[in-house]
């Protein structure tokens, strides 16, 4: 039995091939030009919902970066200040030795003071230090440079800064990291007040006077002192060495994270270009052998041989 | 003996049958592209005999009846298919031409916009006394209120394009609808019902017509007439030979003064907006009435989530001058935010809180947000600090930890959700949805080209098939004209031998 096929039906037939072929074409042609899989998210909610995901998961890590490269500018620079008052915390030291030898005492140990005190200032000027408008040591209080003279008239210089913290997140879910030391810690050896044992301002001024007035006990004291400050000093060092490498390892970590997640996001959302333009070529054949079949069914017809 | 008279009249009644049917051939032919015609056939049965005693002698052939060959159930199958396709890609066409835009998942999209906003709050936590990054914040802050309000508004321009469908569709379906009621009446005053076959047809195509701008139900009564109600059956349009117009006027009941659709049978105004739900009409009313406006809620709840939980952060903390933080973000015309940090005029509904009016609780979020206009002029006071120390950062780093927080977004009675996961929702929900509407679109245009090709298979013109027939009824005009020449030359015999 034969099933009765009436003119259009083929006719219309073919016409929803087409139709179909080309929507194919169009939909592999904008992947292809795009170079995205997913044009739109209907074409894979669930694809496009995760490809949303991952660039968020990817733009929370580059800005994290962008924390880790902060951090790690301002503990660089804390470490660089500190790294030249240990050079000068060492000259005074030896300035100090000089002084106790018995060839400098009288007029050579004046020479020494005066070289003690150009010292005092460039300590101050690291303590000073101002990266991008903040004093790096004055806690948060960076508006406000944290050594000033205390107005005492004594040559004291008082710690204006505060004993605070500055964080910064560098990575999800993990504590934040400091990216300060306080003034009071590197400079006043942590401790309380200002003109202190541990104050190396005061220790400098100490060293200074007893130069001047030629006071050997006195020269020894700071002398002893001046190592102490410098043990602070060394141990400052390390701990800012330490939270760097820490930073370190974070940047890598969150380098190596996003290299992982742009390759996944990379899978859900670019073309597939080989799948792609085969697909585009094949549909084409078939686009192409469709028309010409339909040119040639249409002609096919009893009439043709009816005289 | 039956007479030679009576030979020419079979004679006669053969070459009018043949040439009966051969018209009706014709006209096959002649509307072989004609859409929705149905084939018809000319039914010829032979003539009442004539008794000569015990002998009955046959009288020829006569056409009976021009037969449209249709099957009825299969037609009206088509009709209510045809509305749930058109539907379908209305739904589809719109839900995809927002999908694009709203769905970007790239560096334009709302999502990164929100990611950069609360990034920027990080820029600041870097370096709290810089008044370029906060004025950064605000700038970022400023294009996500933008980017939103882009979005949403463009969800309202396609929301009124179907408003404006719909007072248009209305217009054409009281046309079609009157067509209809005009035909049923030809069709059931014809002599014998169901004869005027050339009625039917246009009535069918009316109708398909009809069915692919509002989703109906048809019956056909005992006189072969259409009784057309709504899909839902909440109005007639078309009983017997009287339509039923729709009107859509503008109600203020409505948002935005939308058109409402009314039924106006018997004089009173029966609104039937919700009773329309398929046919390009109904997808229109949906796609105005509930699939933007889901958009839209899910846009302002995200508002909603950025307003409230930024502006109590900042509220609870300094600025960098020691002054209490400010709302952030605010109603142009509201200045202090409520305790729950939204701009005060925005919970005002709170009542909807629960139910089914849920997602007009935060109605118009979007549209409300701006920035605070002192932050904008001032952007050192937007708070970083918690106690108003020029290095304290410890607000900024609160502000931009909230982006990847959870419970940020409010989405429904008992439903929290962050920022990440509300857009990965409405993501989801644009994609479902197109998926959805193509998938249903394709399987309706399948359906519906299957149930045509069934039609055609037996309504349909075949070509060949007519030629054939008209080969037959040539030859069968061809014969009957030769025995008329017979009759003819036997009278022509008897009257030449007996004629002088």
């Amino acid at each position: 039995m034969s099933f009765r096929t009436s003119s259009t039906t083929q006719q219309r037939q073919n016409l929803l091939d087409l139709q179909a072929t080309q929507e194919r074409l169009a939909l592999n042609q904008s992947r292809i030009a795009s170079g995205k899989r997913i044009t739109q998210p209907g074409e894979d909610p669930a694809g496009a919902a995760l490809i949303l995901d991952f660039g968020t998961s990817i733009d929370t890590n580059t800005q994290f970066l962008k924390q880790v490269d902060s951090a790690s500018s301002f503990l660089q620079y804390a470490e660089d200040a500190v790294a030249t008052t240990i050079n000068d915390t060492t000259r005074l030291q030896e300035l100090a030795q000089q002084g106790l030898s018995s060839t400098n005492a009288g007029s050579g140990r004046a020479a020494l003071a005066q070289e003690v005190a150009a010292i005092r200032a460039n300590l101050l000027a690291m303590g000073n230090t101002q990266v991008q408008g903040k004093y790096i040591f004055a806690g948060t209080m960076t508006t406000t440079p944290p050594f000033a003279d205390d107005g005492t008239g004594t040559g004291t210089l008082a710690y204006n800064g505060d004993n605070s913290t500055i964080n910064l997140t560098v990575s999800a879910g993990s504590a934040p990291v400091a990216t300060n030391v306080t003034g009071r810690q590197v400079f006043q050896g942590g401790a309380p007040a200002a003109g202190s044992a541990t104050d190396i301002f005061q220790v400098t001024l100490d060293l200074q006077a007893a130069l001047a007035t030629n006071n050997e006990a006195a020269i020894q004291l700071a002398s002893t002192r001046l190592q102490t400050i410098q043990d602070n000093l060394n141990q400052v060092q390390a701990d800012l060495g330490g939270r760097q490498a820490g930073l370190a390892d974070v940047k890598s970590t969150l380098t190596s994270f996003n290299a992982t997640l742009q390759g996944m996001q990379s899978g859900q959302e670019d073309t597939d270009f080989a799948q792609a333009i085969t697909q585009y070529s094949s549909d084409q054949t078939i686009q192409s052998a469709t028309l010409s079949i339909m040119a040639k069914t249409s002609k096919v017809n009893l009439f043709d041989y009816l005289a | 003996m039956p007479g030679l008279n009576s030979s020419l009249n079979i004679a006669l009644s053969g070459l009018q049958a043949q040439q009966s049917a051969l018209n009706v051939v014709g006209h096959n032919i002649a509307n072989v592209n004609t859409p929705g015609y149905t084939r018809q056939r000319a039914n010829i049965s032979s003539g009442q005999a004539l008794i000569q005693g015990d002998v009955y002698y046959g009288s020829g052939a006569n056409v009976t009846s021009v037969q449209g060959i249709r099957d009825r159930f299969l037609n009206l199958q088509i009709t209510r298919e045809t509305a749930k396709q058109s539907g379908a890609d209305t739904r589809y066409t719109t839900v995809s031409a927002v999908s694009s835009s709203l769905g970007d998942t790239g560096a334009t999209g709302i999502s990164a916009k929100l990611q950069a906003f609360f990034q920027s709050f990080q820029d600041l936590a870097a370096r709290p006394e810089d008044t370029s990054l906060r004025t950064n914040v605000v700038g970022k802050a400023q294009n996500l209120v933008s980017s939103l309000q882009t979005q949403y508004q463009m969800l309202d321009d396609q929301r009124s394009n179907a408003d404006q469908t719909v007072g248009s569709l209305v217009g054409q379906v009281n046309t079609l609808a009157n067509q209809i009621a005009q035909l049923n009446q030809r069709i059931t005053s014809a002599t014998t019902a169901g004869a005027d076959n050339d009625a039917i047809d246009q009535r069918q195509a009316l109708t398909d017509k009809l069915a692919g701008l509002v989703g109906i139900n048809v019956v056909e009564g005992s006189k072969g007439e259409f009784q057309i109600t709504l899909d839902s059956g909440a109005a007639v349009l078309v009983s017997g030979s009287s339509s039923y117009d729709l009107t859509a006027k503008r109600a203020g009941t409505l948002t935005d003064n939308y058109l409402q659709v009314a039924s106006n049978m018997g004089g009173t105004l029966v609104d039937v907006t919700a009773g329309i739900k398929e046919g390009q009409l109904g997808a229109n009313l949906d796609l105005r009435d509930n699939l933007l406006v889901g958009f839209q809620a899910q846009l302002d709840q995200i508002a909603a989530g950025v307003a409230s939980s930024v502006n109590l952060t900042q509220k609870a903390m300094l600025a960098v001058n020691g002054l209490v933080g400010q709302d952030f973000f605010q109603n142009a015309s509201v200045l202090n935010s409520a305790s729950d940090g939204l701009p005060t005029s925005i919970t005002a509904n709170p009542t909807l809180k629960s139910g089914s009016g849920w997602t007009d609780h935060y109605k118009g979020m979007v549209k409300l947000l701006t920035v605070n206009a002192a932050l904008v002029a001032n952007p050192s006071l937007i708070a970083a600090s918690a106690n108003g120390v020029a290095g304290d950062n410890s607000i900024a780093l609160a502000m931009a930890q909230l982006g990847s927080a959870n419970a940020t977004v409010d989405t429904g009675p008992g439903g929290t959700t962050g920022f990440t996961g509300a857009m990965g929702a409405l993501i989801t929900d644009l994609g479902t949805q197109t998926q959805n509407y193509a998938a249903q679109n394709t399987t309706q245009q399948n359906l519906v080209s299957a149930l045509q090709t069934q039609r055609d298979s037996l309504s349909g013109v075949n070509l060949d098939e007519e030629a054939s027939n008209m080969m037959m009824l040539q030859r069968g005009y061809q014969a009957s004209a030769r025995f008329l020449s017979v009759i003819s030359s036997l009278a022509d015999q008897l009257m030449r031998q007996f004629g002088n």
